[in-house]
């Protein structure tokens, strides 16, 4: 029983880890616009197919093909706050961009629809075969570098915002965007940043799941939901409350599975959200900004 | 000529004028029979819908003269293999588009939605594709389908497996809809009744994505001899996958064998690679039957394609040619067609012969074929039926 425990272990840090590079895009966002792009989920699919093509057809090389994907998140990112949010931002209407992202997600969905058709796609990397054995306990190469890649990601995110000059910067937009401004901070350009680097990570998660996902143009949708979840238990635009979250639903799903069923994962993960939003609305950990105070 | 008169005069001319120009139109609309296609084009069971429409489009390409001077026109909706897209699909396919007869939909969720409407309109609706017994069972007079259903596959698979594969255990993998739970609860009765023992009936969400855990708490049942798993392609690929990295299946080095039923399309060894090594599977269509109807459709779709037919092309074909049979035996309208269905006997279809019986079930299981998967990801007809 002990071995399954590990394993399960195992199988819940993997998928929770997946879980956080998806999440942490939609709560840096939040954090600096208070919006949610729902387009996101879709960022994620189409950096999981950049991958699959470069992977998998032209170089059979998968870091490329994750490079790759965070250049096409980002370029998107870029594209979306240009085309959407600065725009609609103007306006401050908080219905407009969100609705405005549902739009772009329905867009980009149906057009991979027609790019890449509706069929799965099979993503095998060199990795996802090769199945590590240490005692009883297993585990993929492709599971070592999903935990790897997070974990490095996680880390640099976090020193990013913690130590560098940018990172403090947007902390202080997310903060208060005015007062930011009035201390010499460009809050149109961190934003912009933020997109891009959230976009960039969404590519990038997408990378690492598309041959743990059934990749089909709507991939990403099947994943979103959790994150979204993730978000709200984590703390809305809180970086560290949303790595944990991640990590306790990706046990959740892995745990319910074994000692209940699969079919209560969703039971379980959305339970532990409606008590979150009854007991501790704020999320794990609560975000400092202006409206709070 | 006074005002009074002029006006009755004028509607009764313009009625005229409307009564002849749709007289006219009127030998074409007769001289055709419209078939509606309810198949999913979005969603997961999306692929369903993309290969059916290559089976409708090469029988169309080979009724382009006609039958007995009936044209044949197919208009496409979208039913997302999901009851409700496939209801509102269904009511603008019976309100805009009027047809004839129905085929659709892949999945038994939104074929059991879409059936009542069917049946209001009197309109036929043939089914290839949808497996639960309720379709059929208590079903309705305008519902036909020639696919095998749940009992009939469940029950012939499950009595393979006990006899043939000398399994004495299983572990049950199904998707929760009507489909799945239905699939792997007939195979459970006939196996526990023969003797064998479920060690364990896993359902899960159509939003489930990495199987892993699942096969962990697989792999801790013990000695499983097959795993009957009933699930769309996309799923499927990934439960293969994960049964072989945890060791528990042929392709990983184990010693259960997965089992599946009609689910999954061609193609689905190629995608899963080396996991897919040994798994025994009911296919709707085999390609490597010898009858002229069956190396004709190869033959043919090959050309128009460059590729090999899946099930699914096969099943759509035969869809539409049942339907030309049908009219070439004097069927012209609705009503005439559901009655030509009922009275089908022996019809040499590309996926095995069809003939209803009173809940207007094909009963014939020349159409169950099964194949095992080779090293070399080829297929070896079983010839069990």
């Amino acid at each position: 029983m002990l071995t399954v425990i590990l394993q399960q272990g195992i199988n819940g840090i993997v998928m929770g880890g997946l879980y956080v590079l998806v999440a942490l895009g939609l709560t840096l966002i939040y954090g600096v616009l208070v919006q949610i792009n729902f387009a996101h989920a879709d960022i994620v699919t189409l950096g999981a197919f950049a991958a699959y093509f470069i992977a998998q057809l032209l170089s059979g090389n998968y870091f490329l093909g994750i490079a790759v994907a965070i250049l096409v998140g980002g370029v998107l990112g870029w594209l979306i706050n240009a085309a959407i949010f600065t725009p609609l931002r103007e306006q401050r209407s908080e219905l407009l961009p969100l609705i405005a992202t549902i739009g772009v997600s329905i867009m980009l969905q149906n057009a991979m629809l027609l790019l890449f058709g509706p069929i799965p796609y099979a993503f095998n990397t060199p990795y996802s075969s090769r199945v590590i054995h240490i005692g009883s306990l297993f585990f993929t190469l492709q599971n070592l570098l999903i935990i790897l890649v997070s974990t490095a990601t996680i880390a640099l995110l976090y020193a990013f915002m913690k130590f560098t000059f940018l990172g403090k910067a947007l902390r202080a937009v997310s903060q208060d965007r005015d007062t930011a401004a009035l201390m010499g901070i460009n809050p149109n350009s961190l934003i912009m940043l933020t997109f891009i680097i959230a976009s960039a990570l969404a590519g990038m998660s997408g990378a690492l799941l598309g041959p743990v996902l059934v990749l089909t143009p709507f991939a990403g949708t099947s994943v979103i939901v959790k994150a979204f979840a993730i978000v709200i238990i984590g703390g809305f635009g809180n970086v560290e409350g949303t790595i944990i979250a991640g990590l306790i639903v990706g046990l959740i799903e892995s745990y319910t599975t074994q000692f209940l069923d699969p079919g209560w994962i969703d039971i379980a993960v959305f339970a532990l959200l409606l008590i979150m939003l009854a007991v501790r609305p704020t999320g794990l950990i609560a975000e400092k900004r202006a409206e709070n105070v | 000529m006074k005002t009074s008169l002029r006006i009755p005069l004028l509607v009764t001319s313009l009625t005229g004028c409307v009564l002849a120009i749709s007289s006219v139109s009127s030998p074409a609309a007769d001289n055709l029979i419209k078939i509606g296609a309810l198949l999913p084009s979005s969603g997961p069971g999306s692929y369903f819908g993309v290969q059916d429409k290559q089976g409708v489009e090469l029988a169309l390409d080979q009724l382009k003269s006609g039958v007995n001077g009936y044209k044949f026109d197919v208009h496409y909706e979208d039913s997302a293999c999901s009851p409700l897209p496939a209801t509102q699909a269904a009511k603008r396919l019976l309100d805009q588009y009027q047809p004839d007869v129905v085929i659709g939909e892949e999945c038994s969720d939104a074929t059991l939605a879409v059936m009542p409407l069917m049946d209001r309109a009197k309109i036929p609706l043939l089914n290839a594709g949808s497996s639960s017994i309720k379709i059929t069972d208590p079903g309705n007079p305008y519902t036909f389908r020639i696919m095998p259903n749940e009992v009939m596959q469940g029950v012939d698979l499950a009595i393979n497996a006990y006899k043939r594969l000398n399994a004495k255990t299983a572990v049950l993998l199904h998707e929760n809809t009507n489909a799945g739970i239905g699939n792997a609860k007939v195979f459970a009765e006939t196996f526990e009744k023969l003797g064998g023992k479920i060690l364990e009936d896993i359902g899960f969400g159509r939003d489930v994505n990495d199987f892993t855990a699942i096969a962990t708490r697989i792999a801790g049942l013990g000695n499983i001899d097959v795993i009957p798993t009933y699930t769309l392609e996309g799923q499927g690929l990934k439960i293969t996958e994960a049964l072989t990295q945890a060791g528990i299946v042929k392709g990983g080095g184990g010693k259960a064998i997965q089992l599946g039923a009609i689910w999954l399309p061609f193609g689905f060894e190629q995608k899963a690679g080396k996991a897919a090594i040994g798994y025994i599977r009911i296919v709707q269509f085999d390609p490597t039957e010898q009858r002229p109807v069956v190396r004709d459709f190869i033959k043919d779709f090959k050309a128009k394609f460059n590729t090999d037919p899946t099930h699914l092309n096969a099943h759509a074909y035969d869809q539409i040619m049942l339907i030309a049979d049908v009219v070439k035996r004097g069927a012209k309208d609705a009503q005439s067609i559901r009655d030509g269905l009922s009275a089908t006997k022996d019809y040499p279809g590309v996926t095995g012969s069809v003939q209803f019986d009173k809940s207007n079930q094909n009963i014939k299981m020349d159409t169950v074929h099964y194949m095992e998967t080779k090293p070399d990801l080829s297929w070896e007809s079983l010839k069990w039926n």
